[in-house]
């Protein structure tokens, strides 16, 4: 269900909650009111008890639409959440296995470099050719830190999503509670801005990825902007 | 040839410039998004590399101020993002992009395509 419908029955429940809650007033008035000075006949209350039940029926049916809303929605954002937090953690790891991988290596061309330089007559072109593969594997172990701007985004975009939630359960507490507001401190203000990242973001396939934005350059012609 | 780097995140622009360096560039220019890259664009920078995701001004919206201007139409601006999508790809096109690096990228592919687009901006 889109999430405009969500809101949309959740309105409708909040409505039909307040009409019950106009009825059962009305009710309890008449009580309060006593037998002395009555503003109803009792012939009427099997009447008010059928628009009161009535009222409470479509209530229950706007919760179990609501219910179900929350979970479908909810629940896949959830999900698609959680799946970006495993990849963060995949892509860290990957990222610094790659990072040590190369200071192992790097570490055994300095030891190379070391057994030349202690020889009688050093080779020097061998330790050129050393000394500019250790400048790519440090070259390499930056690059490796570009997960670091991609898992942000994965961040931000996890962020977002759990304030999203807070909020819908909000808006289902508010149906219950109206004090709600007061005793809960919201996390809205610090929601991460949407301009900052991308909800696709992925460390995964990047040839593949690559390979697409080629395609498209290479293929389609668009009009000077 | 001096090159603007617009990035968001400080990591990326090191990786960037150091790439840049790297293939022998060694003139660079750092902004953190679209409004603080336009306040530093001049005629002395011939080539632009930009993120997309960022506060304030995003890449594409960089680009299409900047291809509104008299002195911003011809200088190449590659983009370098997350962002890969169909749709996301295109969108750079229309907005003037002339080439297009999916994060996370290697050394080569940067090399290649500033190749690509050092014709014009040499010209």
């Amino acid at each position: 269900m889109p999430s405009a419908r969500a809101h949309e029955v959740l309105y409708e429940s909040e409505a039909a909650l307040r009409l019950v809650d106009q009825e059962l007033t009305g009710l309890h008035d008449v009580r309060d009111v006593g037998p002395s000075v009555p503003t109803i006949s009792l012939a009427d209350l099997p009447n008010i008890l059928e628009q009161a039940n009535a009222q409470i029926l479509n209530v229950l049916a706007r919760l179990r639409e609501s219910r179900a809303a929350l979970q479908t929605t909810a629940l896949e954002r959830l999900q698609t959440t959680h799946e970006k937090i495993r990849e963060v953690t995949t892509a860290t790891e990957d990222a610094a296995i790659n990072i040590m991988d190369a200071c192992d290596r790097a570490t055994q061309m300095v030891d190379e470099l070391d057994t030349i330089d202690s020889d009688v007559a050093p080779d020097r072109e061998k330790a050129a050719g050393i000394r500019a593969t250790l400048r790519d594997e440090l070259f390499l172990m930056m690059g490796a830190l570009q997960f670091q701007d991609i898992t942000s985004q994965q961040l931000a975009h996890a962020s977002s999503v759990l304030i999203d939630m807070e909020e819908r359960l909000l808006e289902v507490a508010r149906l219950f509670d109206h004090n709600t507001d007061e005793t809960h401190v919201s996390f809205a203000g610090s929601a991460p801005d949407e301009r900052t990242f991308d909800p696709n973001a992925t460390t995964r396939n990047a040839e593949g990825r690559q390979a697409l934005a080629d395609e498209l350059f290479t293929s389609v012609k668009v009009p000077a902007a | 040839m001096k090159f603007l780097v617009v990035d968001d995140s400080a990591t990326m622009r090191r990786i960037v410039i150091n790439s840049l360096q790297r293939i022998g560039f060694h003139d660079t220019v750092e902004a953190g998004d679209g409004q603080e890259a336009l306040a530093k664009f001049d005629s002395t920078i011939k080539f632009i590399i930009t993120d997309w995701n960022m506060p304030n001004m995003t890449g594409t919206e960089f680009t299409k101020v900047l291809r509104s201007r008299d002195d911003g139409r011809q200088v190449p601006v590659l983009m370098v993002t997350a962002r890969s999508v169909k749709e996301d790809i295109l969108t750079a096109m229309e907005a003037g992009v002339n080439n297009y690096i999916v994060k996370p990228f290697t050394p080569q592919v940067l090399k290649e395509k500033i190749d690509a687009l050092l014709p014009a901006a040499a010209a």
